[in-house]
């Protein structure tokens, strides 16, 4: 019967997949003891500890409150920034055929690897105080995000219809007016997948925080993930526990945009 | 290079339009300024933007080329250096090993993950019902932060609390403790890799064989094609301009994986998993070589402006 190796072959891929969410879920939950008590698929004498360890003796309250302000921060100005400039691409034909080859330098921005940036940006934010500090990282993400804003708002932008904001500018709306009242509205579903997606990368980036970064002044959730195991000895318990707590807001934010979260990862080659 | 090309103008032009003047292509109709007394241009909307890309690019960039020519002592700038940070670098025998690692690294996951891919994404694609909950479980692996997936597979990975030693014991082999040998780490780190990213792979293989219009299959069928011969002559040419581009964007990803390695070996044991990004992360940070990690920098730079500029064609390829 093919029909049920399909089946088994379908069951089999969601197992891989998602096996290491559960299994970390489940060390989590456990007793000390347990985890080093050989394999146990879920928790047999389940508890909360590892996550109150997390909270009282490793300060994670600091690494959330760090990585929603500076996330929410830097995606508020990334998404004005960039969307005025991906109306004006969209809609205006520029000088120098800047229209495409500004969407060009934001799919090349998006693409550098981090690891490209990092050293030159840690000694400039050194020579301007901001290491270490959140406003420093909001910056940078703010400029990282732009990109990303650019290039997918442009596309979102140029499907609406220009009738729209013409007949809004004909009954008194300006320019700015226009797009705010009429345009933005059209576009907040395009809007809001962009902004998942910066919140999801904005939020997962370590490389970067990790740099420039030293303390939980400033450090946020991945750092504050990785500082646990950094120590001698590795505090399982507690260190799943922050799996969870990094994973978990990302999984509710991507099982909002899933339908469009191929063409953002591909960056739109595919829709 | 011409990405630096483009760039540079895009700084340049906003500032040469005199403020004022309407755009030259498209007119602005009388009574359609930009709000209150002052008509601007639409390049104005653009300054905020291109500011904001130069400073944590252009700027970056051009900095990271300056101090690989400046000779640094304790992190402090003692002014330029010449080649000399090229030359150390190119002679360190362990930037050789990461230039090694990684080009391993980059060929084994991006290899073993379109071919996964592609061939699950095949088993699967007759079953259309199935393909939202598939697609909702297989993006989980690639939202989440590569730390978190690091935790997840250590946790997996460490004897005493993960699962692969138990498994290797059930098939009465011994436990293989996989992150504290050369060739098992290595394994180790390649699987985790492909976890996170065949899902990416298959739902876009997937999407295509969807939306693959199957006029010309049924014709090739009928006409007595075998289906080895379907598969390479209408449904791979078919997918290959979006399989092309998500090969180059997973590439130029893979040439910068830092985080789970980070978390999972920090390039160990010895230098087994060190790809390059872990290698220059710890020359500039942990020794504080900035001219050296600079220089080796820009060397990999040069070999990703390359590929990115074939991405950019292939997405325009795959756009048209």
């Amino acid at each position: 019967m093919p029909r049920i190796g399909l089946y088994l072959g379908i069951t089999l891929i969601l197992v891989v997949a998602l096996f290491p969410f559960w299994w970390m879920v489940d060390t989590s939950l456990k007793q000390p003891v347990d985890i080093f008590g050989g394999v146990t698929l879920y928790p047999h004498h389940p508890t909360t500890s590892n996550y109150s360890r997390l909270f009282d003796v490793y300060h994670f309250g600091a690494y959330l409150e760090n990585s929603l302000i500076i996330v929410a921060v830097s995606v508020a100005f990334s998404l004005t920034i960039g969307t005025l400039a991906a109306y004006a691409l969209a809609r205006f034909q520029l000088r120098f055929g800047l229209n495409q080859s500004a969407l060009v330098v934001a799919l090349l921005v998006r693409m550098i690897p981090g690891i490209l940036l990092v050293i030159p940006l840690y000694i400039t934010l050194a020579r301007w105080g901001l290491l270490n500090t959140r406003l420093g990282l909001i910056l940078i993400y703010t400029g990282l995000n732009t990109s990303f804003v650019i290039w997918m708002m442009q596309s979102f932008l140029a499907e609406i219809p220009r009738d729209i904001e013409e007949a809004a500018m004909v009954d008194g709306d300006s320019r700015l007016t226009a797009l705010w009242r009429v345009v933005i509205p059209l576009a907040a579903p395009g809007l809001a997948a962009t902004a998942i997606f910066c919140v999801i990368t904005t939020y997962n980036d370590f490389l970067i925080a990790l740099s420039l970064t030293s303390t939980t002044q400033a450090q946020t959730v991945p750092v504050g993930v990785s500082t646990l195991i950094g120590k001698i000895q590795i505090e399982y318990g507690p260190m799943a526990a922050a799996g969870v707590i990094g994973a978990l807001p990302i999984v509710i934010f991507a099982l909002v945009v899933q339908r469009h979260f191929v063409r953002g990862l591909t960056l739109g080659a595919v829709k | 290079m011409g990405g630096a090309a483009v760039t540079t103008e895009l700084v340049v032009s906003p500032e040469s339009p005199e403020p004022g003047e309407p755009p030259r292509g498209r007119k602005v109709r009388p009574g359609s300024g930009w709000g209150g007394r002052f008509v601007a241009s639409p390049y104005l909307l653009l300054v905020p933007a291109a500011v904001a890309l130069a400073g944590v690019s252009l700027y970056p960039l051009f900095y990271g080329v300056r101090a690989s020519f400046t000779h640094y002592l304790y992190g402090r700038d003692f002014g330029t250096n010449g080649l000399t940070n090229y030359r150390n670098a190119w002679n360190d025998e362990f930037f050789r090993q990461a230039m090694e690692t990684t080009a391993k690294y980059v060929i084994c996951t991006v290899t073993i993950e379109t071919l996964l891919g592609l061939g699950l994404a095949l088993l699967v694609s007759r079953e259309i019902r199935f393909s939202s909950p598939i697609r909702v479980g297989l993006i989980l692996p690639m939202t989440i932060a590569p730390v978190v997936v690091g935790v997840m597979w250590r946790l997996i990975y460490d004897s005493g609390v993960g699962v692969t030693d138990p498994l290797f014991q059930l098939f009465g082999a011994s436990p293989p403790d996989v992150l504290a040998h050369n060739t098992s780490a290595f394994i180790a780190v390649v699987v985790v890799d492909v976890w996170e990213w065949t899902p990416l792979i298959f739902l876009i293989v997937l999407a295509g064989l969807q939306s693959m219009p199957q006029e010309p299959l049924e014709a090739a069928r009928v006409d007595g094609a075998g289906r080895v011969r379907l598969f390479m002559d209408h449904t791979l040419p078919m997918l290959m301009p979006v399989l092309l581009v998500a090969i180059t964007l997973r590439t130029i990803d893979a040439i910068g994986t830092f985080d789970q390695i980070y978390v999972l070996t920090q390039g160990g044991p010895g230098t087994a998993t060190r790809l390059i990004s872990i290698y220059a992360y710890n020359t500039a940070f942990l020794f504080t070589q900035y001219g050296q990690a600079a220089a080796m920098l820009v060397m990999l730079l040069i070999m990703v402006m390359l590929l990115m500029v074939v991405a950019v064609r292939l997405m325009r390829r795959a756009a048209r």
